[in-house]
């Protein structure tokens, strides 16, 4: 049974039981991959998966119910399911199946590769024998590998609001081992693609990279000014950015709540939610309840413009929607997300950044931030490892450290970031980050 | 019947018409709810059918694996069909005589009631009852926040060695997150039992407790400081503390790491690995244990696995794969979260044992150093065995005796540093419930152990 069948018998299911306002919310997605270890390929993987969700309002209530098995008596279940839960909801909410905006932006992103399985098999190869080929050094555990993967997004209601988007990406990795004299050391580098100088120096700096932290040394407890990396930096956004959701602040679960208007960030600090943005394989011109997407500043140079709303708490706290009515998946509900969501790069190289720090450390892994961090507090104390930087030039390598503080008072005390922007890629939530320099943080060492 | 049975053998035969040398289907469906507290109501209710079927064949050590939520004959054929192009070698005729005896599974978890068989108004008045009962416990609790859960997970493994199984397993749990907030400042407290067992779970535990215990916990966090930055003594207690060998020392032990040269613990079977106080056991079996089940997700029956006796490294922890890789036998840890995963090698219920101290001598032992009474997640990188976990609820201990809260701590350390620092074992073995995320998805795993010390660990605070 393909979607089309199944919308039909949850329609008439819908109507059978006297609806007037339901969503129907579908996803099928297609992926495969192949992975290396030592000279061949040694996993190969493919996977085809849909499944739909059912919401509906009834007695003005919002209920969910969704199914991965497209059968008829399951899909009138659904409708059921669906009704059933919404009984169970305690709801002030004033629930809403939407009725379309007045435009939506157009895609420019291009439709997603047809990749054949050969071509996976040949990239994770050659990317495995060019890192063997970077070192002596190199040794068996280190791993290459491709992936493609599509989705096809379809939402379709009652007020007659058709949606369709259809997205993709293909990427590869190098998780390069190496062992020296007895001690190893790995670098996970990835890329969305097949071509260009990113992709074609992923082997060597994935090599070099674990080369460079050979002889990582502790460093001693106190205070350091911190370079924090694009990536590691990207991470940190990803992690708190749900104290950007107006329903967070709405419930007291973010500090930024009442903060509109306010300056919450250094100067330097512009946080954009650009869900077309150019270049972005993911781009995507309306959100899980079919409300049209679009771009805007939620922090411009320091100030707090605006949180992310759905629907329902927009109209509970007497705004409008921004189009970031997220849904992960048809089996969870609508919840707030952005979409691509990036600190705005700066002017300066990195090199420049570092400059000005005389006694600090670049910190280029992150570890265990699902832990580590509270967002609800804003803590947080985190594993590291990085490089000194010694007057305002790289030094050895350091691990086995925490960096430990509170993301609100680093968002204002961010004295300044890099123009290099490194986004992540390949799901509808994604996050940028240039290179970020915060003085005076507290690390545990020695 | 989650798909017809009758198909399978001629699927594994398409997905062995690669030039296998072994096939395997494992086709799931589960039905789970949960149900989400915010705001002083029911927010909202989850209701998902997951559905599908994984097909993987192996040559040597080589694995394709293919997955589809249409199962179909049509769509079983199509995913063995995927599976042997992939395999890429010479092609054979298709296997005509795969005979699967069916096994029956001797159901070690009894469940008295079904979550289907109960309403869902029953399942928010429980959440509703802790809830409330966290926010009505201090007037500085400004908010809870909960999730009701409950899973209903049927298998069928099939594979052509002749094996077809099927098995069910269920799981509840409860999780209450409370915060307090004063001057402009937020902190949080949890707590989130489980259990592999029905509607019963929730006469074992009191909805109201699970509450409260969290809401202290976040009064406790809002009236301390941070903590101290540096290395420092610490003991750590029982319960989900366990997490620092799960982390530490558990997934360094898992095939998935271990038979690819990719742990710290690589060719140390049978070497002093641990302090001689440490026995440590991963057990499958436990009866409604949060991470228990009656067959893993290969077929296999679970088992009770010591890992570490006396400090010496006994086992590992092995899938299908990991067998063919190391040589060695199985040993009931494939797991995964649903068909839409291979299964990979990955821990049960996982403990430090009992040990032969008091506890009351771990604390009084302790000049200055932190006493981790709760524990939050973590993560390793199983190469370098570099791991870190953060403390939920900890207190300063000077003299022998537990001072102050301090809030914000994190511990970080190496697995095999720090399996020799644990120089004191508890009495108080006891375990926490967590979901662990690794290659093959989010499984429910059971961490333990007694109360710890650990002789100097960092301890990454402010």
């Amino acid at each position: 049974m393909n979607f089309e069948k199944a919308r039909e018998i949850l329609i008439s299911a819908a109507k059978a039981a006297e609806l007037t306002e339901y969503e129907i919310y579908y996803i099928q997605s297609e992926s495969v991959a192949a992975e290396t270890l030592k000279d061949e390929i040694s996993s190969f993987s493919s996977s085809v998966e849909g499944g739909i969700s059912f919401r509906c309002i009834s007695n003005g209530k919002m209920g969910y119910a969704s199914s991965e098995l497209f059968e008829k008596e399951e899909m009138e279940a659904l409708v059921k399911r669906a009704i059933s839960n919404a009984e169970n909801m305690d709801g002030d909410d004033v629930p809403e199946i939407f009725r379309g905006s007045e435009s939506y932006p157009k895609p420019t992103h291009k439709a997603p590769a047809d990749i054949s399985a050969a071509t996976l098999k040949e990239v994770a190869l050659e990317l495995q024998k060019k890192t063997y080929g970077e070192s002596e050094y190199v040794a068996d555990g280190t791993q290459s590998g491709a992936f493609v993967s599509k989705m096809d997004v379809a939402l379709s209601n009652s007020y007659g609001l058709e949606l369709r988007n259809t997205l993709g990406t293909c990427g590869s990795y190098v998780q390069a081992v190496i062992n020296r004299n007895g001690e190893a050391e790995s670098e996970f580098k990835l890329c969305e693609g097949f071509e260009g100088e990113k992709y074609d120096s992923m082997s060597k700096r994935a090599v070099e990279g674990a080369l460079e932290k050979l002889g990582a040394t502790e460093v001693d407890s106190g205070k350091y000014d911190i370079v924090f990396s694009a990536k590691e930096m990207k991470s940190m956004l990803s992690t708190f950015s749900s104290v950007f959701s107006g329903k967070m602040a709405h419930e007291g679960l973010s500090l930024l709540a009442g903060k509109v208007g306010e300056k919450i960030a250094a100067d330097c600090i512009t946080i954009v939610d650009d869900p077309m943005r150019e270049g972005s394989s993911m781009q995507t011109s309306f959100d899980g309840e079919g409300v049209a997407t679009y771009r805007k500043n939620v922090i411009e140079n320091g100030v707090l413009k605006t949180l992310l709303y759905d629907l329902a708490t927009a109209k509970k706290v007497g705004v409008v929607s921004t189009g970031n009515g997220h849904r992960g998946s048809y089996t969870s509900p609508v919840s707030i997300a952005p979409y691509n969501f990036y600190i705005k790069g700066g002017e300066k190289t990195r090199e420049e950044l570092m400059a000005g720090v005389e006694k600090g450390i670049y910190i280029t892994e992150l570890k265990g931030l699902h832990a580590g961090a509270n967002a609800v507090t804003g803590d947080f104390s985190i594993e590291s490892a990085g490089f000194l930087i010694e007057n305002g030039k790289l030094g050895r390598a350091v691990k086995s450290f925490t960096v430990a503080g509170n993301f609100f008072e680093m968002l204002r005390s961010i004295e300044d970031i890099s123009s290099n922007v490194d986004f992540s890629f390949g799901s509808l939530t994604s996050f940028g980050s240039p290179d970020a320099l915060v003085r005076n943080m507290s690390v545990a060492g020695k | 019947m989650i798909i017809n049975e009758k198909i399978i053998p001629e699927v594994l035969a398409v997905a062995m018409s690669g030039g296998a040398d072994f096939a395997e289907i494992f086709a799931q469906r589960s039905r789970t709810n949960s149900i989400n507290y915010l705001g002083g109501k029911i927010d909202n209710i989850s209701d998902n059918v997951i559905s599908g079927v994984g097909v993987r064949a192996f040559i040597g050590t080589k694995t394709v694996y293919a997955s589809t939520t249409d199962i179909s004959r049509e769509g079983l054929l199509r995913c063995a069909e995927s599976v042997a192009a992939a395999m890429g070698e010479s092609r054979k005729t298709a296997l005509s005589n795969i005979v699967l005896t069916p096994t029956a599974v001797n159901n070690a978890h009894t469940v008295k009631t079904y979550p289907s068989d109960v309403e869902t108004k029953v399942k928010a008045d429980i959440l509703r009852s802790a809830c409330s009962a966290a926010k009505e416990y201090d007037s500085l609790i400004s908010q809870c926040t909960g999730t009701y859960l409950d899973v209903d997970r049927t298998i069928l493994v099939a594979n052509t060695e002749g094996l077809l199984v099927t098995d069910r397993k269920i799981r509840t749990r409860l999780i209450v997150s409370a915060v307090a907030s004063r001057d402009g400042e937020n902190q949080s407290g949890m707590c989130g039992p489980g259990a592999g067992m029905g509607m019963e779970f929730f006469d074992t535990i009191s909805p109201e407790e699970t509450g409260k215990h969290a809401a202290r916990q976040a009064i406790t966090n809002l009236k301390a400081d941070y903590c101290p930055a540096g290395q420092m003594t610490v003991a750590i207690e029982n319960g989900f503390g366990g997490v620092i060998f799960h982390e530490a020392c558990g997934h360094s032990l898992e095939a998935t790491q271990v038979g690819v040269g990719m742990s710290e613990m690589c060719g140390k079977l049978g070497q002093k690995i641990a302090n001689e106080k440490i026995t440590a056991i991963d057990d499958g079996t436990i009866v409604n244990g949060w991470g228990s089940s009656n067959i893993d997700d290969e077929g296999n029956p679970t088992q009770r696995n010591v890992l570490i006796e006396n400090g010496i490294l006994k086992n590992y922890m092995i899938d299908r794969l990991g067998s063919r890789r190391m040589g060695m036998p199985m040993t009931g840890n494939s797991r995964r979260q649903n068909y839409g995963f291979e299964p990979t090698s990955r821990m049960t219920n996982t403990f430090i044992d009992n040990g032969s101290d008091k506890n009351e001598d771990i604390i009084a032992s302790i000049e200055y150093g932190l006493y981790a009474k709760e524990m939050g997640g973590g993560s390793v990188n199983p190469l370098t065995g570099a791991f870190n976990f953060a403390v939920k609820e900890g207190y300063i201990v000077r003299n022998g005796k537990i001072c102050e809260p301090v809030r914000g701590a994190s511990l970080i350390g190496t697995g095999s540093q720090i399996l020799e620092d644990i120089d004191m074992v508890g009495q108080n073995l006891a375990t926490g419930q967590g979901m662990c995320g690794s290659s093959s998805g989010n499984v429910p795993t059971d961490v333990g152990q007694p109360l710890i010390r650990v002789s100097k660990i960092t301890v990454g605070g402010r």
